[in-house]
């Protein structure tokens, strides 16, 4: 299916690469052909085998089988073994970022490769600054000596990629850099990987869910598919978005399977349902702005991230309430932390799933329960739990060995589905999700979706913070739309809710 | 279009001249070096004498030895690690040097095949930690209990006197006139170590290996070399103390070393370093090692019960850490 005339040698060709983590095997021999000067779109469905391709190539894994060429030399397979000439960068989901060091440092860093060289903090500055204009100069200007460890996320973001187009490499493999950026930020970002492209022959390998960005940037994608090849090296302009997603997955669930007619949907049913809603709704206002959510309805936050997060901090007890004040039944819901807001009845996924989600050294069964436990008070683990546990992930049709195995063993959709039905049994009074498909594929996308209205169904309120306005559009009966700094804007209603709309209310292009 | 919030805006750096960039970066230093100066004026007040000249060289003196080792621990605890075998190899060093001189070597081999108590050690102790991933409390546990039972069997417990009558020399000599060696070693390495851990790659590596790392091995840096460079070194310097003290007293004893893990662990988080690492400094560890000797030598002097150092030294480490912690919330 090859389409780059054979004229030059790639700059990486991967030939039947091989990868088990333990009895999983999670690539079984993969083919990739990255040239100069290209962007290469790089797709398949959550758990295919992306992120560990890239920790291949960028010396990061071993790999078990298969041969790796890059710029014209055979790459060993030991884990650090070409990482030294500098010449592939790498921006991983999980940020390699120095949380004690400056930004200017951060961004120096992978420059200094000798130990015996001086360290100078203006030039690590000036190298920081060049590198972090590129994406945004008013940013460079006021972080190059801030901490890394004091910036929000999204600003984290920011400087591990600004790293990465510094670095000087001829390869740079980006997995879902865009996930925490906004459209501005991204929009400077594809501008730059343009420029560097057009000038410097650079090469890069671009992870993204998001199908329009593609199209933007990309010239060339690949597919995998359950760690095998199943698209190589194909012009975009010749394939259409279905054929792509198609070729991700084999059974892409249709856009609206849970929301069928035939039942009522959960919003229909919130609609219809008013009245009696009202009791137990939970009134959220600020200076100008008033919201109710009603038990069954599910409610969006929209724009930048500052504002979503200050209400979200409020409602799960994680930060006292300054500007938002919130009341069930005239009762305000304030809480000294989080297992005070959980035993309320408010349940919470967080979207730092490595740090604020998973507990990443307990057992899957530990992680589906921590929340039961701690609303129920149970200190003690208890036989039943066991069952409880297979019927989570028999009901989300979770892909899960045994219930003992670590989380890490699951993939990103899979982890993010057990937070999720970690609230499932609850049925909490509210539950409030940060960007729960954040980097997840469409068809795990849909499963959470369903699992969201199954737990709508049940009485519970949702408000949920998506950057995705297709979804919001889709789920939500009501959004509430946080401008640029973070104030909360306007409450879209009904046909309101669509991206344009959106859009205009946020500041912020989906 | 926005990328930092107001409140963010605010607490950014201010663009300053090297004078500024310095007081923010030794912050923490300057409030424990106003009280340490506090704590020795107090002392001062109950007892003129504590501010002599010939009691501060005292001091200074006991201090050496201290400094020396926290340095080396310092290092250590940058990377994330803790070495707690410091004053095992300490005391073994003493009893190798000793037991050199004791068989005629001079003062010079002796004090080679001490060194290399510290060099094996740390260098054991780096490789268990990097290389088989083994975790640093462990590791150095176990080295600290079979160095520190080394040192009572190499001369079956008993105390060696040092042979060499000129020995004393590496202490208290002069080579640079005025200037008592042991001041000197301190003052090298204190600038050494500083020097290198602000305005040298290898020493940022150290930081960027505690701060995560995760991040520093995919960034390219060489974490295995980093880390078993840090207990080398910690080692060497625990060696090189045991030495100073043993040239100091003229005598090596087996349990010279027993009370200064913990506190060159403790000077070294009194100097504002954490323990989960990426933070700390060679000044403020020196100045952590001297709080702890003014505050026993305080304490001497005042005539309190030697029973409540332990007690007085522990409040001082509570109210460094508070402070710090109360500071930086404010920040």
């Amino acid at each position: 299916m090859g389409s780059q005339p054979g004229s030059q040698p790639y700059l990486l060709s991967a030939r039947s690469v091989v990868k088990h983590f333990g009895p999983t095997s999670v690539l079984k021999g993969f083919d990739l052909s990255i040239a100069r000067g290209e962007v290469h779109a790089f797709l398949g469905g959550n758990g295919a085998g992306k992120s560990t391709l890239i920790k291949i190539i960028s010396g990061q894994h071993e790999r078990d089988g298969g041969t790796l060429e890059f710029d014209g030399e055979a790459l060993g397979a030991s884990v650090g073994a070409h990482r030294d000439a500098g010449a592939i960068a790498v921006v991983n989901q999980e940020l390699a970022l120095l949380p004690h060091l400056s930004v200017a440092e951060n961004i120096a860093m992978p420059r200094l490769r000798r130990a015996a060289r001086p360290y100078r903090e203006r030039v690590a500055e000036t190298i920081a600054m060049e590198a972090l204009s590129l994406i945004d100069p008013r940013f460079a200007r006021e972080s190059v000596r801030r901490r890394v460890g004091d910036l929000t996320l999204h600003e984290r973001q920011l400087v591990e990629i600004a790293r990465s187009l510094g670095s000087g490499a001829k390869l740079l493999l980006l997995d879902e850099p865009t996930a925490n950026l906004t459209a501005a930020e991204t929009g400077r970002l594809f501008a730059v990987i343009r420029r560097l492209v057009a000038d410097t022959e650079l090469a890069v390998l671009f992870v993204s869910h998001r199908m329009r960005e593609i199209r933007q940037i990309a010239d060339v994608c690949t597919v995998i598919r359950d760690g095998k090849t199943a698209i190589d090296r194909v012009r975009l302009d010749r394939i259409t978005d279905s054929e792509i997603i198609e070729c991700m997955g084999q059974s892409i669930v249709p856009d609206d399977s849970a929301a069928k007619p035939g039942s009522p949907t959960p919003r229909a049913a919130a609609r219809s349902d008013v009245s009696a809603a009202q009791h137990g709704a939970i009134v959220v206002k600020h200076a100008h702005i008033s919201l109710t959510v009603a038990p069954g309805t599910i409610v969006g936050l929209a724009g930048a991230p500052t504002g979503p997060i200050a209400l979200i901090e409020t409602l799960t007890g994680a930060a006292a309430a300054h500007v938002w004040d919130v009341t069930c039944n005239g009762v305000p819901m304030i809480y000294a932390n989080c297992a005070a807001a959980a035993r309320a009845g408010v349940g919470f996924v967080s979207g730092d799933r490595a740090n604020k989600g998973m507990l990443g050294t307990l057992p899957i069964i530990d992680n589906l329960m921590a929340a039961r436990r701690i609303v129920e008070r149970r200190y003690f683990a208890r036989n039943e739990e066991l069952m409880e546990g297979m019927g989570l992930i028999e009901a989300l049709n979770m892909r899960v060995r045994s219930l003992w195995d670590l989380p890490s063993t699951l993939s990103g959709g899979t982890q993010q589905k057990l937070l999720v039905a970690r609230w499932l049994a609850l049925k909490p009074k509210l539950l409030v999700l940060e960007e729960p498909t954040r980097g997840v594929d469409i068809r795990t996308k849909r499963e959470i979706y369903a699992l969201i209205r199954k737990m709508a169904a049940q009485g519970t309120a949702v408000i949920w913070w998506s950057t995705e306005y297709i979804e919001l559009a889709e789920l939500c009966d009501r959004v509430l739309a946080f401008d640029l700094d973070g104030r909360p804007a306007s409450v879209l209603h009904g046909e309101e809710v669509n991206e344009a709309q959106l859009a205009n209310a946020t500041g912020m292009a989906a | 279009m926005k990328s930092i919030t107001p409140a963010l805006a605010s607490e950014r750096y201010r663009p300053g001249g090297g004078l500024r960039r310095l007081l923010s970066t030794y912050r923490t230093e300057m409030a424990i070096a106003i009280a340490m100066v506090i704590v020795e004026l107090a002392v001062g007040m109950a007892v003129p004498a504590a501010l002599s000249g010939g009691n501060l060289t005292n001091v200074m003196q006991a201090a050496a030895p201290l400094v020396i080792m926290s340095f080396g621990v310092l290092l250590v605890i940058i990377t994330g690690g803790i070495d707690l075998s410091v004053g095992s190899v300490f005391s073994l060093t003493g009893m190798i040097t000793g037991l050199a001189m004791a068989h005629g070597f001079g003062a010079i081999a002796s004090s080679m095949a001490g060194l290399s108590v510290g060099i094996v050690i740390g260098l054991a102790n780096g490789a268990l930690v990097t290389f088989v991933g083994l975790a640093p409390f462990v590791v150095t546990l176990s080295t600290y209990a079979i160095a520190g039972s080394l040192s009572f069997i190499v001369t079956n417990g008993n105390s060696l006197p040092i042979s060499d009558p000129n020995y004393w020399l590496l202490d208290s000599g002069t080579l640079i006139p005025g200037m008592p060696n042991y001041l000197l070693w301190c003052l090298l390495l204190l600038v050494g170590i500083e020097f290198s851990l602000r305005k040298v790659v290898a020493g940022r590596w150290l930081y960027a290996v505690g701060s995560s790392s995760s991040s520093a091995r995919v960034i390219g840096i060489p974490v295995n070399r980093v880390r078993l460079t840090a207990y080398l070194l910690s080692g060497l310097l625990a060696s090189f103390a045991g030495i100073v003290s043993v040239s100091y007293v003229s005598n090596a004893e087996a349990t010279a070393g027993a009370s200064l893990m913990l506190q060159s662990i403790a000077a070294v988080v009194i100097g504002g370093a954490s323990l989960f690492g990426g933070t700390g400094s060679a000044i403020g560890a020196l100045l952590g090692a001297l709080m702890i000797t003014i505050i026993q030598n305080g304490a001497n002097l005042i005539g309190v019960n030697s029973f409540w150092q332990g007690t007085v030294t522990g409040i001082v480490i509570l109210i460094a850490v508070l402070l710090d912690r109360i500071t930086k919330a404010r920040r």
